[in-house]
């Protein structure tokens, strides 16, 4: 069975769940896959460690925790020192390039990608989409899901109104991705 | 700024068909002759005096800049009305845009009004700006309503602010939307809190 393991990790605030729910949905809703989520919240929410366990796979999945995420999402350097050392051997790091150092806790073999989504979102006129932008950046670089079912997936799970940012958001975070995946590989 | 989405046709209340698309370079002529075809009476009203032979290159400066983001209206060729969003690039009110709409008198009350302020609305909120303002003398009911239907209200009046054409002082309506509501859902959807510390 066909099955990757993701996490997602930040602070409270940078919509870490969010952009977990988005993979989920694009991945069970609009790719036809099957995928679990799992949330965990800081004491306090707002500020604190948050973090989303996501699975994708073409079978039904029977154990939903991830332990050793193929790929890992950070956006805050508490999360990135968590949970970077879980990383499966060969697997991948997209971290926000901006607010991360990359240091020796990274396992060898880990294909690390980073981008400025913060910087990006400001320059689209929200720093509140910024997890928009990991999110299209995870598409971009990893292609483990259709740029169509995620683009869905953001515009179905954002308020009405705001759209038309968030879209350009996750295509801004998808076209660096794409870009960074080229360079590297 | 690149705007997505234009052109786009619309088709007014009478069924006339009208092009909307962002103001280019190459727009000056037609849109100088747009304002150069108001009445006199219209011109009055807006802020800045466009029959003036500089109004152009001041107003394509601003565009250029980002500070301001015109739509015009055509039809079969000709411009019927010019739409701005103007906002600060610096300073204390980068959050607030102000709107000024003109539409040619032979297509008001059809609807193109109404629809070039929904787009800028839209930029707006793509831009990150949190208030709307207008500026409506206050005998300019048309212009009131339609702006009253879009959720503006009433903010301040300035009394004796602009004379008319016969002289006349009129009072300056302000008026304004908060459109940050729309992204205070958003808000609360990144915010990560805990369903059940709720």
């Amino acid at each position: 069975m066909q099955k990757s393991e993701i996490r997602v990790g930040g602070l409270g605030g940078q919509g870490v769940i969010l952009c977990g729910m988005i993979i989920g949905k694009a991945a069970s809703i609009f790719d036809g896959k099957h995928a679990t989520l799992i949330q965990a919240f800081g004491p306090e929410a707002r500020g604190s460690a948050c973090s989303a366990q996501v699975t994708v796979a073409d079978e039904a999945i029977g154990y939903p925790y991830v332990k050793n995420p193929d790929v890992l999402i950070v956006m805050s350097p508490d999360a990135y020192t968590q949970f970077a050392p879980q990383l499966s051997p060969g697997g991948m790091l997209l971290y926000e390039s901006d607010l991360i150092t990359l240091d020796e806790t990274l396992p060898k073999g880990v294909r690390a990608f980073g981008v400025p989504a913060t910087r990006f979102a400001e320059e689209l006129g929200r720093r509140l989409v910024l997890n928009i932008v990991m999110t299209g950046f995870f598409a971009g670089v990893t292609g483990l899901l259709s740029f169509e079912s995620v683009e869905k997936a953001v515009k179905s799970s954002v308020p009405k109104g705001t759209e038309d940012l968030n879209l350009r958001a996750f295509r801004k975070g998808y076209e660096y991705g794409r870009e960074q995946a080229a360079v590297k590989n | 700024m690149t705007l997505e989405g234009f052109p786009q046709s619309l088709a007014l209340r009478d069924g006339t068909l009208v092009t909307v698309r962002p103001l280019e370079t190459a727009d000056a002529k037609a849109v100088q002759a747009f304002y150069r075809s108001l009445p006199e009476e219209d011109r009055l009203y807006l802020k800045d005096d466009v029959t003036d032979a500089g109004w152009w290159q001041r107003f394509a400066t601003l565009v250029a800049s980002g500070e301001v983001v015109s739509l015009i209206g055509e039809r079969e060729g000709k411009v019927v009305a010019e739409a701005s969003l103007y906002r600060a690039l610096r300073g204390w009110s980068t959050h607030v845009g102000e709107l000024r709409i003109s539409v040619a008198r032979a297509l008001r009350r059809d609807g193109l009004g109404t629809a070039l302020a929904r787009e800028l609305v839209k930029i707006a909120t793509r831009l990150g700006i949190d208030k709307i303002m207008i500026e409506v003398v206050e005998n300019q009911a048309g212009a009131r309503r339609m702006f009253r239907r879009l959720g503006f209200r009433q903010e301040a009046v300035l009394r004796g602010h602009v004379k008319d054409i016969n002289g006349t002082k009129r009072n300056l309506v302000l008026a304004s939307t908060d459109v940050s509501h729309i992204w205070d859902a958003m808000e609360a959807l990144v915010a990560d809190f805990s369903p059940s510390q709720e």
